[in-house]
C-alpha cells in the first residue's frame, strides 16, 4: 500500500538560515509519529510544509498522493481543507465564536456548515455542555479539545498536531494525549511535535530532527 | 459584529448619522417639490388669459385709451370664457377673477380703475396687506379696495366715500380697505366688476380684458391647466406667469442640485469613515485571517464573511439612520418651510441601499487580507 506521506530529500531556506536539509521519510496510513527534536530543529517548519502552510524549497512532499510542490496558493488552501485537520499549541480559536461556531467555521472553509454534525463533533470531545460559550470562557483543555473537534470535522487524511499540550496543565494534556489515543485507535493519522518524551512514548514511531536532518532513522516503538 | 465592538460602533456610528441626513435630505428632496409650490402659490396668480395684443394692464403713465372699449379685440366675452375656467377641476384652482379696467377720473384726476370679483382678491394676491376689510361678497357694489397712494392722494380711509367719473357716467363706491400691494396696484381703485362695466357703459353681454388664475400644482400642472385652457379657447392668449414659474423651475433645479451634492459629500464622508475603520479592523484581525487560511478558507470565503458583517453594519445603520432622518426631516422642514414633511416611506429602502453600499465600498482594505500569509501569522510574526 502506498503510504499516506512521502517526504524525499525536503529543504527549506528562509534566507541564509537553512530549516529543513534533506529530510526523508515516509508515514503509513494509521500511523501516529512524532517529531521531536530540541527547538530550531525545524519541526514546525516540517509540519507546515506537510501542512500545506509552507512550501519547500526543494525536495518532495506528497500527501495522499498530492505533490505539494505542485500546488499554487488556492491548490494549497483546498488541500488544507480537504486533507489536513490542524491542531496549534496556542489552540487558535475565532475569539468572538462560540465552541460551537469555531468547529463551524472549518465546515463552512470545507463545503456546508451541518449544525447537527459539528454538535456531534464537539460532544464526541466531551463539551457538548460547551456549544456556546466563547473561548475566553473555556479552559486551556476544553480550548484545546475544541481545536481537535474543528481539526475533525472535516474528515481529515492528516491530523498534524504542533505541540498541542504544550499550553496545558497535567490534567488538561493528559486529556488531550487520551483524545489522541482514541483518534488514533479509530484510524486516523497523526503527527504530532513534541517536546515531551513522554508523548514520544505513545505513538507509533519517532521521528528526530536536528538542525534541520534527521538525528537518526525513524524509530519503531510498536 | 461580536469582536471589535468599539470599532464597529464607530462605523455604525458613522453609517447612522450619513443615514440619518441622507434620509432627512431625500425626504426634503420629494418633499421640497410640494412645499416650494405652496411657497409660490404665495406670490398670487400664475395663469392669464388675455388676448393676445394686451400685454399688461393700463397706468396712468401708458394708459389703455378709452378706445380699448371700441377696440373690440382686446376684450374677451366674459361669459365663454369663464365657462371655460369653471370647467377646470376647481379644487386645484385657489382663486380665479376676470379684470376690466378703464381710466377714469376721481376728483378731476384720472385714476386706473379696476372691475374684478372684490372677493377673489385675497386668494390671487395673497401677500397685499390691507388696512380696513377685504371684500367677501362679489355682488357687494357698494365698496371698494383702493391702492395706499390712491388713498394718500385723495386722503381717503376705509369707510370714506369716493365718486369715480368715466365720461358722464358716474359712481359712488364706499372704501372697504387700503391695500399695499407694493407695486402698480398701490395707484388703482378695485371696484366691483359690473360697476366698472356700467362705467365703461357695457351693455348686454358683457366683456372683460383678461382673467387671473391662482393654480395649485408644480409647474407641470401649471403647464397642463394651461394647454387645456389653451385649447378650450382658440383665438385667446393663455400663458403661465413666466416670472414665477421659471423662478420656481429654477429654485427647485438649485436646491435638488444642492442636495444632490450634500447626499453625495456625506456619502463620500461615510465610506471614508467606514474605511477607515475597516482598515484599522483588518489589521486587527490579520491574526483571525491567518487562522482561517489555515483552516483551509479561501480568501474570497473569508472576504464574504467580513463583507456580510459590514453589509449588516450598513442594513442597521441605513435603517436606524431612515427612522431618525424622519424626524430630522419635519424639524427641518419646520425650520425652513415652516411646514410639516411628509415621509416617504420609499426612502427606507433606498437609503439602507445607499448605506450598504458605501459600507461596502468601504470595506474595500479589506483587501490586504489577501496579502496575510497564515504561516507568518502562525508563527506570531
Amino acid at each position: 500500500m502506498a503510504p499516506l506521506v512521502e517526504i524525499e530529500n525536503l529543504r527549506k531556506e528562509f534566507g541564509n538560515v537553512r530549516a529543513l536539509d534533506g529530510v526523508s521519510f515516509e508515514v503509513q496510513a494509521g500511523e501516529w509519529i512524532a517529531i521531536m527534536g530540541p527547538s530550531g530543529s525545524g519541526k514546525t517548519t516540517l509540519i507546515n510544509i506537510l501542512g500545506g502552510l509552507d512550501t519547500p524549497t526543494s525536495g518532495r512532499a506528497v500527501v495522499d498522493g498530492t505533490d505539494l510542490a505542485r500546488l499554487d496558493e488556492a491548490g494549497l488552501t483546498r488541500f488544507r481543507a480537504e486533507k489536513i485537520g490542524f491542531v496549534f499549541q496556542q489552540f487558535y480559536l475565532v475569539p468572538y465564536l462560540t465552541a460551537l461556531e469555531n468547529v463551524m467555521l472549518a465546515q463552512y472553509f470545507h463545503s456546508t456548515t451541518d449544525e447537527r454534525e459539528a454538535r456531534g463533533e464537539l460532544e464526541r470531545v466531551g463539551l457538548g455542555d460547551r456549544l456556546h460559550h466563547l473561548p475566553g470562557e473555556l479552559s486551556g483543555g476544553e480550548q484545546q479539545r475544541v481545536a481537535v473537534a474543528r481539526a475533525l470535522i472535516n474528515q481529515p487524511k492528516l491530523i498534524l498536531a504542533d505541540e498541542p499540550t504544550g499550553n496545558l496543565d497535567e490534567a488538561n494534556e493528559q486529556t488531550v494525549l487520551e483524545l489522541l489515543r482514541e483518534l488514533h485507535k479509530e484510524g486516523h493519522t497523526i503527527l504530532i511535535v513534541t517536546h515531551a518524551p513522554e508523548i514520544g512514548l505513545l505513538v507509533d514511531r519517532r521521528v528526530e530532527l536536528a538542525h534541520g536532518r534527521l538525528a537518526r532513522s525513524p524509530t519503531a516503538f510498536r | 459584529m461580536r469582536g471589535n465592538r468599539g470599532r464597529m460602533a464607530v462605523a455604525l456610528l458613522a453609517v447612522v448619522s450619513g443615514a440619518t441626513v441622507i434620509s432627512a435630505l431625500l425626504d426634503l428632496q420629494f418633499d421640497i417639490e410640494h412645499q416650494l409650490t405652496q411657497q409660490f402659490r404665495l406670490l398670487g396668480a400664475n395663469v392669464v388669459i388675455s388676448r393676445p395684443r394686451l400685454t399688461q394692464t393700463p397706468t396712468l403713465d401708458s394708459p389703455q385709451p378709452p378706445s380699448e372699449i371700441l377696440d373690440a379685440p382686446a376684450l374677451m366675452d366674459q361669459p365663454l370664457v369663464l365657462r371655460q375656467v369653471e370647467k377646470l377641476p376647481m379644487a386645484d384652482v385657489a382663486a380665479a377673477a376676470p379684470f376690466f379696467y378703464i381710466v377714469a377720473h376721481a376728483a378731476n384726476t384720472p385714476v386706473v380703475v379696476a372691475g374684478t370679483w372684490l372677493d377673489q382678491i385675497p386668494g390671487l394676491e395673497p401677500t397685499w396687506r390691507i388696512d380696513g376689510r377685504w371684500v367677501t361678497a362679489r355682488d357687494d357694489e357698494a365698496d371698494c379696495l383702493i391702492g395706499r397712494r390712491v388713498a394718500r392722494q385723495f386722503a381717503l380711509v376705509p369707510g370714506s366715500s369716493l365718486d369715480v367719473q368715466y365720461l358722464d357716467r358716474r359712481a359712488q363706491v364706499r372704501v372697504a380697505g387700503v391695500i399695499d400691494a407694493g407695486g402698480t396696484e398701490d395707484s388703482q381703485i378695485f371696484v366691483s366688476l359690473p360697476i366698472a362695466q356700467k362705467l365703461a357703459g357695457q351693455s348686454g353681454g358683457a366683456q372683460i380684458e383678461l382673467v387671473q388664475i391662482s393654480v395649485r400644482g408644480t409647474s407641470a400642472t401649471i403647464d397642463r391647466y394651461t394647454a387645456q385652457l389653451a385649447a378650450a379657447l382658440p383665438g385667446y392668449e393663455v400663458r403661465p406667469i413666466q416670472a414665477v414659474s421659471r423662478a420656481e423651475g429654477n429654485l427647485l433645479d438649485r436646491t435638488r442640485l444642492l442636495i444632490a451634492l450634500m447626499v453625495a459629500l456625506i456619502l463620500v464622508l461615510t465610506a471614508l469613515c467606514v474605511l477607515a475603520t475597516m482598515a484599522a479592523l483588518a489589521m486587527e484581525r490579520r491574526k483571525d485571517v491567518g487562522l482561517m487560511k489555515a483552516l483551509g478558507g479561501s480568501i474570497s470565503r473569508i472576504v464574504s464573511l467580513f463583507l456580510a458583517e459590514v453589509g449588516s453594519l450598513g442594513a442597521a445603520g441605513g435603517l436606524i439612520g431612515s427612522v431618525l432622518g424622519v424626524a430630522l426631516a419635519r424639524w427641518m422642514g419646520q425650520r425652513v418651510f415652516g411646514a410639516l414633511i411628509h415621509p416617504r416611506w420609499d426612502i427606507f429602502p433606498l437609503t439602507i441601499a445607499l448605506m450598504v453600499g458605501v459600507a461596502l465600498a468601504g470595506a474595500l482594505p479589506l483587501r490586504l487580507l489577501g496579502k496575510v500569509k497564515p504561516a507568518v501569522i502562525l508563527r506570531g510574526e
